[in-house]
């Protein structure tokens, strides 16, 4: 597959500060999803190409992180968390009225596309517990009201 | 050189040993899956967890440096409960498959269970669900569920084959090894992840379901496929001929030796076992038509004894293959050279080459080419004899063209071919799987096959054709006025060891189960 | 940005190290960390220090690794061996994914500069030219704070091929993370750097020897550097009576749970338990009782309300049965359910397992799915002595301490509330009796 020479280019911005050339997986995942808006079979190949390894080793890496997404997404995405600070001050509830809000399970997106929904372990902002992640901001501590309120904004 | 106690007795290893090596060097036994001799050490499956004095928990044998004084226990009470705890988790998820599974009977799982488990197992739960009986490559089939994610097959195709089509995907229970979709797992060394597989998650797609492994016979080997005379076994089933349609060679499986072909052989030598039982040369014929042994012989004998009378030797060719053994080809030479004095005696007629890498495949697709070599089976005319013969013997050697001078044609092979079929007289010749003998590889190293099992139907081993016909053609026996009546390959061997310099000072006891050096090394090209 | 509590009582005249700029307007920016002083320590190693004494410093004041492990910080810079020709290396460990922990956030987000000053000091200590700060991939804003600090300092010719404008070269990469809780265990951290996934690498040997692309290397976290240069700037001595005999200084402490006032607080290491909950944060929301509380991170075993008296230092934590940790404090109040809070626990450490050791792949899906099936009603008699047992057989047979991580919750839960444990499994039971 021919990558963009734009995409390429930050490829080869980025992979010159590592060292090794293995390095710059990561970053170079993390460009290309944010160009593709996911990480498609096209990608890892051209990925294991560029970084003179082979295919299933990038999917290796693709499945192992979190973050990596393997298929098309909502243009918002939600990380609902649920771990333990989170969990004592009422998460689960918050979850279900976000889940029946938005008609998704965890994983899936809206019709609309409008939003994907995902839950989250801890996101290290524990003092605003409950708490979600929409598009790389933090918000809580949330309420029903307060999660209407987001979502409207959006 | 660090001393150490492994269960109460001393042992020394070099500098630098792993407590596995040591552990090997005294003999004692400590279950492991992920590690592997050939490969780099993971120390995932946490199987070999030992105790060693001093340190708070117990540690992994394959991966611990041994230190001078160091005291190492295996049959503790840490050592025990470690391997036990660390057994019920590789176990928990693992599907209750052993009736269904080729595995049952080598498997590791089941072995490890019956020797250091024995505990009623927990797990109550609902086992986690993943791919089953995916094939993943011509000769490979994966079961995600059987994998205990010990990684030697990934670590076989970074490390040994460096095609890197194995991975691990996802994270904690729900990893799972795969090939990436729409590649497969093909690189000509794939049958070895079977092998290395400590379960029944890669299974060999061609032995699937075709035999229980309590059934099987082995028989140490020497692939005969490539000059490059990888050690193997032969595994057959003997005792259930109802089964696999009466085959007898179920697999052939490699066997270690670490101056040839280390752990591994190619998947071209694996699967090429198929000739053994098929498509065979079982009686001899006359004119087309099936005779008993002895008469076919008499008739070969008969056509040589008038050749002889009328002095007509160069127009007689012998074309002996490179897949005869070295007492065949010394039997052959023998008798037609020595005491025939028949001249056009070659073995380069019919040679196959193919696939070469820098690995265990050599062009030269037959056995024992450096044993024709040293055995000086090459006639000095360099085969070019063949156009003007008028009698032609083949042993094993496929012409697809006759000369157009001959008259006469004699076979003598092992399986049907286009000049078994144009043959006047053909006769049965064992396979090596069904005769003792050696192979010369091609650095000169001669190496012991066993015999797995009887010839098929009349067929006999080449060497003893060659007997058979010096009795019928009135050669006297006496083996001091030097007659060809061999009792055993070893007798022949015996008296290549004493006659053919290279061979001299060799022994099938000197040889063993890894072979030895010819004494000046013929190395032949390929 | 959402940050919180950025505004401290100072009680007793209690002293701030870290945290001293968090009030600032653009607290953030080079200038402002210069205006009260920044960027001297690092220009006073490098003057009147060598190496060795730089490293000597750090040693003397006690400062321990405030990650979660609470390893002298200077001990482990005094374990880079000295003969290597190869290239040392600083990596720093932002990965902060250890529930109840979210300091290391506000300080990449208040206070970059002073992270990077601490990274210069300990690369001129060991002998480091290239360092990488390692961030999780869910930090988007303190990431984009923290790149744009890295690249201030460039502009300013602080970092690149002369640091401070001196003869030595020091590079500063900031490499994201992309969602795995592994990646905070240091040697998967190198992993994650060298494009892998964050599998934990066996050990011996150790990242000092062999680390990063197999050279000497020192993973420090964000808050352990940033104590460096105060340290540097007021003397070891200073900094050391500031905590316990042998853990010195401050920490910020983490509180969140079922407390009024959630958020950081910097104090200093002889704090007690009780007066973080009661005194700093408010004590318990409603005025509830308190029950029990997790000290140190969701690995750390939990202390019930009657264990609330002691030391919040690395040591005595250890003395008492638990963990100094990452300093996430997560308290919880009277009407906290155990078993549904072991069961969250659980299923963190399942979704977290990297799976490379079987002990631990099987062994947290194992536990979280019978914690789980306890919740829906379904526990069995046998539940909870199988959990102990499946505990103590991942503890010390694992490639890395997530494995001990993950029984420790299952251990102490069960062991300080065994009753709510039973109760549930009971009421299962109880509902299947017939009546004939």
């Amino acid at each position: 597959m021919n990558i963009p020479s734009e995409l390429k280019n930050k490829w080869d911005l980025v992979s010159a500060k590592y060292e090794k050339k293995r390095a710059a997986m990561l970053p170079i995942l993390r460009l290309s999803q944010d160009h593709f808006g996911y990480i498609t079979p096209e990608v890892e190949l051209a990925v294991a190409e560029y970084l003179e390894t082979t295919p299933v080793h990038v999917r290796e890496v693709v499945t192992f992180y979190e973050l990596f997404r393997r298929k098309k997404e909502g243009k918002n995405e939600i990380r609902f968390c649920r771990t333990l600070s989170c969990s004592l001050l009422g998460a689960e509830d918050l979850l279900a009225y976000l889940k029946q809000k938005l008609g998704v399970e965890p994983g899936q997106t809206t019709p609309d596309e409008k939003f994907t929904l995902h839950t989250a372990e801890c996101l290290g902002a524990c003092e605003i517990a409950p708490m979600m992640q929409v598009n790389g901001d933090f918000h809580g501590p949330l309420t029903k009201e307060k999660i209407d309120e987001i979502l409207k904004n959006l | 050189m660090p001393k150490l106690l492994i269960d109460g007795r001393e042992i020394e290893v070099p500098a630098g040993s792993t407590v596995m090596q040591a552990l090997e060097k005294a003999g004692v036994k400590v279950p492991y899956y992920c590690w592997h001799p050939g490969l780099s050490i993971a120390g995932n499956c946490r199987m070999c967890l030992v105790e060693v004095e001093k340190a708070p928990k117990p540690m992994i044998a394959c991966d611990t440096k041994v230190a001078e004084g160091m005291v190492v226990k295996t049959q503790s009470e840490m050592a025990k409960k470690a391997r036990a705890g660390t057994l019920e988790f590789i176990l928990a998820n693992h599907p209750l498959d052993c009736p269904v599974c080729d595995q049952a009977g080598e498997c590791e799982l089941q072995n490890f269970y019956m020797n250091y488990g024995l505990y009623d197992s927990k797990f109550d739960d609902e086992k986690v669900k993943k791919h089953k009986a995916e094939i993943i490559g011509p000769t490979v089939m994966l079961d995600s569920e059987r994998c205990i994610l010990c990684s030697r097959c990934v670590r076989f195709c970074d490390e040994i084959t460096h095609t890197g089509e194995l991975g691990i995907m996802n994270r904690g229970d729900h990893e799972e090894i795969g090939i990436y979709p729409g590649k497969e797992l093909d690189n000509k060394y794939s049958g070895n992840v079977v092998d290395i597989c400590p379960v029944g998650a890669l299974t060999d797609r061609d032995f699937r379901f075709k035999c229980r492994v309590w059934y099987l016979t082995p028989s140490d080997s020497v692939c005969p496929g490539c000059s490059m005379g990888c050690n193997i076994r032969i595994d057959s089933n003997l005792s259930r001929p109802h089964h696999a349609k009466g085959e007898r060679v179920m697999r052939l499986k490699p066997r270690e030796n670490q101056e040839v072909n280390k752990w591994w052989m190619c998947d071209e030598g694996r699967y090429g076992y198929k000739f053994i039982d098929h498509d065979r040369i079982v009686k001899a014929k006359s004119g087309g038509v099936d005779v008993e042994f002895d008469q076919a012989v008499s008739e070969l004998a008969a056509f040589l004894n008038v050749a002889i009378k009328s002095g007509s030797q160069s127009k007689i060719g012998v074309l002996v293959s490179t897949h005869l053994s070295n007492e065949d080809l010394y039997a052959i030479r023998k008798l037609f050279k020595e005491k025939l004095g028949i001249e056009n005696i070659d073995y380069r007629a019919g040679q196959k080459t193919g696939y070469s890498d820098d690995f265990l495949m050599k062009a030269d697709k037959s056995p024992n080419t450096a044993g024709a070599r040293a055995l000086e089976m090459n006639s000095p005319a360099a085969g070019k004899f063949i156009e003007k013969c008028e009698g032609l013997i083949l042993f094993g050697v496929d012409l697809p063209s006759l000369p157009k001078n001959l008259r006469f044609l004699a076979y003598i092979g092992t399986n049907n071919n286009s000049a078994s079929k144009a043959a006047s007289i053909v006769i049965p010749g064992a396979v090596y799987a069904e005769k003792e003998g050696t192979f010369t590889n091609f650095e000169g190293r001669v190496q012991r096959f066993r015999e797995a099992f009887a010839p098929l139907g009349d067929a006999k081993p080449e060497w003893q054709i060659a007997c058979d016909l010096s009795a019928k053609l009135g050669i006297k026996p006496a083996l001091s006025a030097g007659g060809l009546e061999f009792q055993s390959a070893e007798a022949v061997f015996r008296e290549i060891a004493k006659t053919v310099p290279p061979f001299e000072g060799l022994s099938y006891e000197s040889l063993g189960n890894t072979g030895k050096q010819l004494k000046q090394p013929v190395t032949s090209r390929s | 940005m959402h940050l919180r509590n950025t505004k401290y009582e100072i009680r007793n005249t209690m002293v701030k190290i870290v945290t001293k700029n968090f009030n600032l307007k653009d607290s953030y920016l080079l200038s402002t960390y210069e205006s009260t002083g920044g960027y001297q320590a690092i220009r006073k190693a490098m003057d009147s220090m060598t190496p060795d004494q730089v490293t000597e410093e750090v040693k003397k004041s006690n400062l321990r690794g405030l990650g979660g492990a609470g390893f002298l910080a200077g001990m482990k810079w005094g374990f880079i061996p000295k003969n290597s020709t190869l290239p040392k290396y600083l990596c720093v460990n932002c990965d902060e994914a250890e529930p109840g922990t979210f300091k290391d956030k506000y300080l990449v987000s208040l206070d970059p500069h002073r992270l990077i000053e601490g990274m210069m000091i300990a690369a001129y200590a060991i002998g480091c030219h290239k360092a990488y700060i390692f961030i999780r991939g869910e930090y988007v804003r303190p990431y984009e704070r923290l790149q744009a600090a890295v690249d201030e300092a460039y502009a300013k010719g602080y970092l690149g091929q002369k640091l401070m404008g001196k003869d030595y070269a020091l590079e500063i990469v900031v490499h994201r993370g992309a969602g795995a809780y592994i990646c905070g265990e240091e040697s998967a951290l190198l992993e994650a750097i060298e494009g892998k996934k964050g599998w934990p690498r066996l050990k011996p040997p150790f990242p000092a020897v062999v680390g990063l692309f197999g050279c000497p290397t020192v993973i420090n976290n964000v808050e352990t550097l940033c104590h460096v240069p105060t340290i540097i700037e007021k003397g070891a001595e200073w900094y050391a009576k500031i905590g316990t005999a042998k853990c010195g200084g401050t920490r910020i402490f983490c509180m969140s749970g079922h407390v009024k006032k959630p958020g950081i607080y910097e104090l200093p290491m002889s704090v007690t338990l009780r007066q973080l909950i009661f005194d700093h944060a408010g004590g318990i929301r409603g005025d509830k009782k308190l029950k029990a509380v997790v000290p140190g991170g969701i690995s750390a075993p939990i202390l019930s309300a009657a264990e609330i008296d002691v030391g919040m230092d690395f040591d005595s934590l250890k003395a008492a049965g638990t963990m100094a940790g990452s300093a996430g404090v997560m308290v919880m109040d009277e009407d906290t359910d155990m078993v549904e809070a072991l069961k969250v626990a659980t299923r963190f450490f399942a979704h977290e397992s990297c799976g490379q050791c079987s002990p631990c792949r099987e062994g947290t899906g194992w536990m979280y799915k019978i914690v789980k099936r306890i919740c829906d009603g379904k526990g069995r008699a046998q539940d909870i002595n199988n959990l102990l047992s499946i505990g103590q057989n991942i503890s010390g047979t694992t490639i890395c301490a997530l494995g001990d991580a993950a029984a420790m919750p299952v251990t102490s839960y069960i062991t300080k509330f065994r009753d709510e444990f039973e109760e549930k499994c009971k009421m299962k039971n109880e509902k299947l009796k017939i009546t004939i």
